[in-house]
C-alpha cells in the first residue's frame, strides 16, 4: 500500500516545519538526502542518532529540522561537543553538520585535530560559499572574483580546499559532491554512517547559497544546479574543464576512503595498556 | 608548640623543593600538620629557590610567614632573595662554601659542599642539610629516613643524613 | 584517610571521589598537575581523559561529553579560563553540569606563568557576555580544594550548570594535610519522567529542570539560542527570552542558602574587618591573630562561595568596625562588592600586591592594619 505520507517525515521534527531556509536553498536537498540514506538503510528512527551543528544556515539542518537528539552549538564548536558526546557514550552514532564558515573558518583547527585523530566521527559541510545567514560575507572557500558584502570589489583571497586538506591527515574518508549530484551524496552518506563506521569520516557539498550566490549572479534554482554540474570535475580525470581555480571548477569524488583504527579503537589499546599497568613505551 | 618554620634557601638544580617535600613529609609521619610551599620561576633554570614548611600540631593556620625558625642556606643566590624579601630568621645554618655573605642571626657554618664531596654525597647537600635540621631537633631523623626511603639513590640520601646530624652534633 | 597533598592533587582526587568520568583540558601552568593525574588515572578505571588541541575545544568537548552522561570537568588557569568564557556562557544557557576549576596566575596576558594572583574574580562573575551567574566557590586550603571540587560536581548535577572553583597558584602548588574521607556522595542529575516533562522549563526556579539523555528516544534540541521549554529556538519574542534568562538568574540567585557558604571571626565587635577569600584569607587569619595579641579587636569575614554573593555578613562587619581591609593579590577586584555591601558607611580600604610569588605576609598586614586605626 503506498503511503499516504512522505516517506521523510518519520525523520522529521513536523512540528518545526516547513523550514525556515530560502526557496530553492539547497539545504532541502542535502536533508532529503539524508533521509533517502537512513529509509534505504530500513532505519525506522534516529534514536541513536546524534546530530551537532554550530552557527549558521546548515547547521539548522538538523537543529530543530531533523527528529533526532542534538546539539546546536556555539559558532565553530560543534566538532569538539561531538567528540565529547562520542567519547562519553560511543555507542551513539555522532553526525556533525555545519558550513564552511563554521567548519572551516572559525572551526577549522577543531576539525583538522579531529581529522588528525581519526576522531570516530561522520562531519557533513555544506558549503554555500559565503556567510548566508549573516547576510553574505566572504568565507573561506569564497571563489575569486565573487561579490559578497565584505568583497564588494570582488573576493580576491586565495580560498581553501578542505578536502585536500583533510584528505593529508590521518582522516579515514574524504569526499566532495555538490547537490546536482544526488546519488553520488546519498551513497557517501551511506558509506560513511553504515559502511564506513569508524574514523574520521568527512563530506562535503559544495551547495551555493541561493541568496547570496546564486541569485546575485543573475541564476534561478535550476540554473545554479545545472552549472554546479558543468563545473564539476571527477577527481580521477582532473584537469578537464577550466583550469582557473575552484571558481571555474569543482572538483569532486572520493579523495580518500580507509578503513583503519580509529582514535577509539587506539584509546581502548591505550586503556588496555594503563589497566595492565604498563606505563611508558 | 605552636607553629613552627622552616626555610630552605638555594637555586635552582640544588633540590631545594625537594628537601622542602621531603621534610614536610617527615613532619606528616611524625603525625604534624604541615604546609609547604615554594617560590620559583619554573621556567628559568639556575634562579634563585625557596621552600618552606610551616608545622604544628594543629590545622596550620597559615603558610605564608616572613620570620623563620630555622633557615637552611644552600646558596648565596637563595640568601640574597631572602633578604630581599626581608626574610628573618632564629637561627641560620649556612653552607660556607656556597655562601659569600655574612648572614645574620644565630649562625651555624658549615662547609657543607667540601664534605658532601669527600663523603662522595656531592649534590646531596640538601640532604646534608635536612640531616643538620634532625641533629639540631626540628624534625625526627626516623621519620626523615622514612620519607626518603622511596626516593632515588635512597642509599646516599641516608648517608648524607647521617652526616648531616654528625655536623650538628659537632655543634652542640 | 590522611594524605599530604598539593591543592592541585586534592582537586583531582575530590573529582574522582566525586565520580568524574571524563576530563577534557589543555596544558598550562599552573593548573597542570590536574590534568596530569587525570590522565593517570581516569582511563583505568573506566572514564575518559582527552588532552584537546586547545581550551576552547576542552570547555566545549566537557560540554558533549556531559549532555552524553558523564560528570565532565575541566581545570586552567588564567589565558585559558578567557578562552572558556564563551563555553561557559553556553552552558549557562543549555543548564549544562560542568567542573571548572580556574588555578588563578598572574596576569593579564601571559603575565607571569608562574605566580600567584586573585586576578580572576571578576572573570569569574562577568567574563561571559549575557545576563548570567554562575556559581564560584573559592577554596582557601588543599583540603578545601578536595571538599570543594566534591561540592562543585554536586551543585553542578543538581543545579544543572557550570560551577567555578577558584583556587591559586599558591593553594594549587601548597602542600598541606587532606582528609580524604571513604565514602562521597554526589547525586546525579534528575531524568525526566516522561516524554512530556519539558528538559528547558520548571514551574519552581529554584529547581531545575530534569536533564534527557541522549540516545533514549527524547529527541532533545539543545541550543545556545533562546529557547522555549522544549528548546525550541525563539530569537525574536520577548517573552522567552525574558522567560529563560530570568529562569536561568533565579535558578542561582534563589538558592543563595544553599550555595553561599562563608567563615567569620569577631564580626560583630571587631574594630577593624578583614573581608578575603583563597590564599590571601590565610594571612588574614594569622593577622587578626597578631593584631589581638596587641589587643586590637579585628575581626574577619572569609568568603568560601563568591558567587552567588550574599553581601549580608560583610555588612554585618562594617557595622561594627571603624575600618574594613580587602587584601588581595591583585589590583582590587573583591573590593568592588564589598564597598558595594558597605555603602559608604565603614571606610573600605584594599591591601593590594601581587607579582613575583609575593604573598601577602599576615606580619604587613597586621601592620597595615593599625595604620589605619591610626596606632602606628
Amino acid at each position: 500500500m503506498p503511503s499516504a505520507e512522505h516517506f521523510a517525515l518519520k525523520y522529521l521534527r513536523r512540528e518545526a516545519l516547513p523550514t525556515a531556509f530560502c526557496p530553492g536553498c539547497f539545504n532541502g536537498i542535502v536533508i532529503n538526502a539524508l533521509a533517502k540514506a537512513f529509509e534505504e538503510e530500513g532505519v525506522e528512527d534516529l534514536r541513536n542518532y546524534v546530530f551537532v551543528s554550530g552557527i549558521g544556515c546548515a547547521a539548522w539542518i538538523p537543529s530543530p529540522f531533523m527528529k533526532v537528539d542534538s546539539l546546536h552549538t556555539l559558532h565553530g564548536r560543534a566538532i569538539p561537543v561531538a567528540v565529547g558526546v562520542k567519547l562519553a557514550n560511543p555507542g551513539l552514532d555522532v553526525v556533525v553538520v555545519s558550513g564552511d564558515g563554521d567548519l572551516g573558518s572559525i572551526g577549522l583547527g577543531h576539525l583538522v585535530h579531529a581529522a588528525r585523530r581519526n576522531m570516530d566521527l561522520a562531519v557533513i559541510m555544506v558549503n554555500n560559499l559565503v556567510y548566508g545567514m549573516t547576510r553574505g560575507q566572504q568565507s573561506p572557500t569564497t571563489p575569486p572574483g565573487l561579490w559578497t558584502t565584505t568583497t564588494p570589489y570582488g573576493s580576491y583571497e586565495y580560498p581553501m580546499d578542505v578536502c585536500r586538506l583533510l584528505a593529508e591527515t590521518s582522516a579515514n574518508y574524504v569526499a566532495r559532491w555538490t547537490p546536482a549530484h544526488f546519488n553520488r551524496l546519498k551513497e557517501s552518506i551511506k558509506h560513511m554512517l553504515f559502511r564506513r563506521r569508524r574514523g574520521f569520516r568527512f563530506l562535503e557539498v559544495v551547495a551555493p547559497c541561493t541568496t547570496y550566490v546564486s541569485r546575485r549572479r543573475g541564476l534561478r534554482p535550476g540554473e545554479a544546479l545545472k552549472e554546479l554540474l558543468r563545473k564539476s570535475v571527477r577527481l580521477e580525470k582532473p584537469g578537464k574543464p577550466g583550469s582557473g581555480g575552484p571558481g571555474e571548477r569543482i572538483v569532486v569524488g572520493v579523495f580518500k576512503d580507509e578503513d583503519k583504527p580509529g582514535y577509539l579503537d587506539l584509546y581502548y589499546s591505550y586503556v588496555e595498556r594503563a589497566r595492565r599497568g604498563g606505563t611508558h613505551g | 608548640m605552636g607553629e613552627r618554620s622552616i626555610l630552605i634557601a638555594g637555586i635552582g638544580g640544588q633540590g631545594v623543593v625537594f628537601a622542602a617535600t621531603a621534610l614536610a613529609k617527615a613532619l606528616f609521619l611524625q603525625g604534624l600538620y604541615v604546609a609547604q610551599l615554594q617560590s620559583y620561576g619554573a621556567e628559568v633554570r639556575g634562579g634563585a629557590v625557596l621552600a618552606w614548611v610551616v608545622y604544628s600540631e594543629e590545622r596550620v593556620s597559615c603558610p605564608f610567614t616572613d620570620e623563620y625558625d630555622l633557615a637552611l642556606i644552600l646558596h648565596q643566590a637563595g640568601l640574597e632573595e631572602a633578604a630581599r624579601k626581608n626574610l628573618a630568621w632564629r637561627r641560620a645554618v649556612v653552607d660556607s662554601d656556597l655562601v659569600g655573605a655574612e648572614v645574620p642571626g644565630d649562625v651555624d657554618v658549615y662547609p657543607v659542599h667540601r664534605m658532601a664531596v669527600e663523603a662522595g654525597l656531592e649534590g646531596r647537600e640538601n640532604i646534608v642539610m635536612l640531616g643538620v635540621a634532625a641533629g639540631l631537633g626540628y624534625v625526627d631523623l626516623s621519620h626523615l629516613e622514612r620519607a626518603l626511603a622511596s626516593s632515588r639513590g635512597s642509599e646516599e640520601n641516608l648517608r648524607a643524613l647521617r652526616l648531616g646530624v654528625e655536623l650538628a652534633a659537632r655543634q652542640k | 584517610m590522611r594524605s599530604l597533598l598539593t591543592g592541585n592533587e586534592a582537586v583531582a582526587e575530590g573529582a574522582l571521589a566525586a565520580g568524574c568520568n571524563f576530563y577534557a583540558g589543555y596544558p598550562i601552568t599552573p593548573s597542570s598537575e590536574i590534568m596530569h593525574i587525570m590522565a593517570e588515572r581516569l582511563p583505568r578505571r573506566g572514564g575518559v581523559f582527552y588532552q584537546a588541541e586547545d581550551e576552547i575545544a576542552a570547555i566545549n568537548a566537557i560540554i558533549g561529553a556531559s549532555w552524553a552522561g558523564a560528570k565532565a570537568m575541566t581545570a586552567t588557569s588564567g589565558p585559558g579560563f578567557s578562552l572558556m568564557q564563551e563555553g561557559i556562557g553556553y552552558a549557562v544557557m543549555t543548564e549544562t553540569p560542568l567542573v571548572i576549576v580556574d588555578v588563578m596566575r598572574a596576569g593579564p596576558a601571559t603575565g607571569q606563568a608562574t605566580k600567584p594572583a586573585q586576578g580572576d574574580v571578576m572573570q569569574a562573575r562577568w567574563g561571559r557576555h549575557g545576563d548570567q551567574v554562575v556559581p564560584v566557590l573559592a577554596p582557601s586550603t588543599p583540603q578545601e580544594c578536595f571538599d570543594m571540587t566534591v561540592r562543585a560536581f554536586a551543585i553542578a548535577e543538581e543545579l544543572r550548570t557550570p560551577v567555578i572553583v577558584l583556587s591559586d597558584e599558591f593553594i594549587g602548588h601548597g602542600r598541606e594535610v587532606v582528609e580524604i574521607p571513604g565514602r562521597v556522595e554526589v547525586p546525579s542529575r534528575r531524568r525526566p519522567r516522561g516524554r512530556g516533562e519539558p528538559p528547558f522549563d520548571s514551574p519552581d526556579p529554584r529547581v531545575a529542570p530534569p536533564m534527557p539523555p541522549l540516545g533514549e528516544g527524547y529527541y532533545v534540541l539543545v541550543t545556545g539560542s533562546t529557547h522555549d521549554a522544549y528548546g525550541y529556538r525563539d530569537t525574536r519574542g520577548f517573552e522567552t527570552h525574558y522567560r529563560l534568562v530570568r529562569r536561568l538568574w533565579d535558578k542561582i540567585w534563589l538558592n543563595m542558602d544553599k550555595l553561599f557558604d562563608y567563615e567569620e571571626r569577631n564580626a560583630e565587635e571587631a574594630d577593624v574587618g578583614f573581608v578575603a577569600f583563597g590564599s590571601t584569607a590565610r594571612s588574614v587569619v594569622k593577622a587578626v591573630e597578631i593584631l589581638e595579641a596587641r589587643g586590637v579587636r579585628a575581626g574577619y569575614v572569609r568568603l568560601k562561595t563568591l558567587w552567588p554573593l550574599d553581601l549580608r555578613p560583610i555588612r554585618r562587619l562594617a557595622e561594627a568596625a571603624r575600618a574594613i581591609i580587602v587584601p588581595e593579590l591583585g589590583m582590587g577586584q573583591l573590593i568592588l562588592d564589598v564597598e558595594r555591601a558597605v555603602r559608604g558607611e565603614t571606610r573600605v580600604v584594599g591591601y593590594n600586591k601581587v607579582g613575583g610569588g609575593e604573598p601577602i605576609y599576615p606580619s604587613e598586614l597586621a601592620r597595615f592594619a593599625l595604620e589605619v586605626l591610626g596606632r602606628a
